[in-house]
């Protein structure tokens, strides 16, 4: 049952300064073993934070109970634009020094909530005809900003960006999401596969992801250009009807 | 010169360098980094060996990587000595600090009276707390120890207070050990840290020691008082407990007539 009460309770609790815990979707950095054994193998030593060049990992703090001092990304903010430095410098092997391509790193996946999404809005205006608010516009800043376009994101009819499972979960689409006054896309952490950890504000969207991801079928990559490089306009004929009077009929009202 | 100034020396190059790495980071140079938990000089990986025991009796599991950056810390330890206490811990240089200001306020802190059997006795103290830590820490499974770790907690909040700009709420604890080091004497070292107690395992007889080199001093005693850890020098200086310091090296009034009480190799 939500309510505005529960989401003014939601709000409270994702801008208390003391509460960082129910406020972030946190992922751990790339490499990270799952979140159990993550927390068992990192020492808290920050090297992997010192290491970022973006400064896109944070150090968790006392709040977060014992998660104090653990490395984590908070995409909204600053996404990881997948360097591959920190796994290399993690002493305990918390983060896995062996993954070496940015494309094999599994932080989390990006979910698209398609009511706000600038996109699906501006295909839902088209589909009704009209555009009621009048500030129907198109995005796709997602699939221009991801380190894998066409494969992780793709755009479906042309349009509507959809995430496959190659997303890494680096965030980069959550980070420059335009839409306001939330972003559109959210990632949801792979280390942590219970529901609480990641919060009220990934439980929300997971929820959505469920019947949203579907990669198959969906195209990208050469497939995609193939179908793209199709469209020409020469030969194809359109297949409405006029709805106006013909001219005879026209005619024969004058003569009347 | 006395072995103290270059302590002096070491413990303010360490200072320094507790903000210099992150700044160095800031700047986009990373040679070397890490927190005293852990930390890189080059491809050179050093990490404290309580921290990296914690994660594999935690985890069950030992990987090449906590192997490899154990090696530099444990053939430090065989070799010199417990001298990362006291030539290096920042919080060592801060207590000493502390003691010098008590001088200066002409406190008198509780000090124990030394007795043959009280370096026993503390020693009793220092394994039953790592003993009760590493229990708790293994039914917690989390590697907890590191969030009493002086040092480490000294390093990474400078980490942050130069990466982001903040300090978090572990700096209180540190501050609470640095305000009761005015009333007990030398109390979190000798007694409670664990990373100073585990430490301690890896001394050897063969590294560098205190050991008396004369067959007869003055017997003044000096040596026994000046002690931080509350030892006897002359008997006990091959003991986990002795770090290496030199006080009591730099004290021993014999020494300017003949080598009575040096740092040996054996
Ligand atoms: S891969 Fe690079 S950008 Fe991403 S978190 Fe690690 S160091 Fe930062
Ligand atoms: S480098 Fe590894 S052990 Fe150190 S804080 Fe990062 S994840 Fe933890
Ligand atoms: S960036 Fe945000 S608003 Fe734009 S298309 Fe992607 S999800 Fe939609
Ligand atoms: S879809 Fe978003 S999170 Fe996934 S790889 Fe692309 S930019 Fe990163
Ligand atoms: S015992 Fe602990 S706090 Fe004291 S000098 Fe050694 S490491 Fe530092």
């Amino acid at each position: 049952m939500r309510n505005k009460f529960t989401e003014m309770f939601e709000n409270l609790l994702n801008s208390n300064p003391f509460k960082n815990y129910f406020k972030k979707n946190r992922l751990r950095p790339p490499g990270a073993v799952d979140e159990e054994m993550f927390m068992e193998l990192c020492i808290r030593c920050a090297r992997c934070i010192e290491v970022c060049p973006y400064d896109s990992i944070r150090r968790a703090d006392l709040y977060e109970k014992l998660q104090i001092g653990t490395p984590y990304v908070f995409p909204d903010d600053k996404a990881c634009y997948l360097c591959m430095r920190c796994m290399k410098v993690c002493p305990t092997g918390a983060l896995n020094p062996r993954l070496t391509e940015g494309q094999d790193v599994r932080m989390g996946l990006a979910v698209i909530n398609q009511d706000t999404c600038l996109n699906f809005k501006y295909y839902k205006d088209e589909m009704e005809g009209v555009s009621m608010s009048g500030t129907a516009q198109l995005c796709s800043t997602c699939y221009n900003v991801c380190p894998y376009t066409d494969s992780a994101i793709v755009l479906e009819k042309f349009i509507l960006p959809v995430i496959t499972d190659k997303c890494t979960g680096c965030g980069i689409c959550a980070e420059k999401c335009p839409s306001t006054p939330k972003k559109s896309i959210v990632i949801y952490p792979e280390g942590m596969p219970i529901e609480e950890k990641a919060g009220f504000y990934g439980r929300k969207h997971r929820v959505q992801a469920q019947d949203e991801k579907k990669p198959e079928g969906a195209l990208h990559g050469e497939e995609l250009l193939n179908q793209k490089q199709k469209i020409d306009g020469s030969d194809a004929k359109p297949d409405f009807e006029y709805n106006m009077e013909l001219y005879e009929t026209k005619d024969e009202w004058q003569n009347q | 010169m006395k072995i103290k100034t270059f302590r002096r020396i070491a413990q303010t190059a360490t200072l320094i360098a507790i903000f210099l790495i992150p700044l160095l980071n800031v700047f986009e140079l990373y040679f070397i980094k890490g927190t005293f938990y852990s930390m890189d000089i080059g491809d050179a990986a050093i990490a404290d060996p309580l921290a990296v025991f914690q994660s594999m009796l935690a985890s069950g599991t030992i990987n090449p990587y906590m192997i490899g950056s154990l090696i530099i810390p444990i053939a430090l330890m065989l070799l010199l000595g417990r001298v990362w206490c006291s030539w290096f811990c920042p919080y060592y240089f801060i207590a000493e600090m502390m003691e010098k200001l008590r001088k200066l306020m002409r406190m008198k802190p509780f000090k124990p009276q030394y007795t043959d059997s009280y370096p026993h006795k503390q020693a009793k103290y220092r394994y039953l707390f790592l003993l009760v830590g590493l229990l708790v820490m293994s039914v917690i499974g989390v590697p907890i120890l590191n969030l009493i770790s002086a040092p480490g907690i000294i390093s990474s909040q400078a980490l942050v207070l130069v990466k982001f700009g903040y300090v978090t709420f572990e700096l209180v604890f540190v501050a609470v050990l640095v305000f009761l080091e005015l009333f007990y004497y030398r109390w979190w070292c000798r007694l409670f840290c664990p990373t100073g107690t585990f430490l301690s395992f890896f001394r050897m007889k063969r590294g560098m020691t205190v050991r008396k080199v004369a067959d007869e001093c003055s017997n003044c005693l000096t040596c026994v008082r000046t002690c931080p850890m509350m030892i006897n020098p002359m008997t006990m200086g091959e003991s986990g407990h002795c770090n290496n310091c030199g006080d009591c090296v730099d004290a021993c009034p014999d020494n300017r007539k003949k080598d009575t009480l040096k740092f040996t190799f054996r």
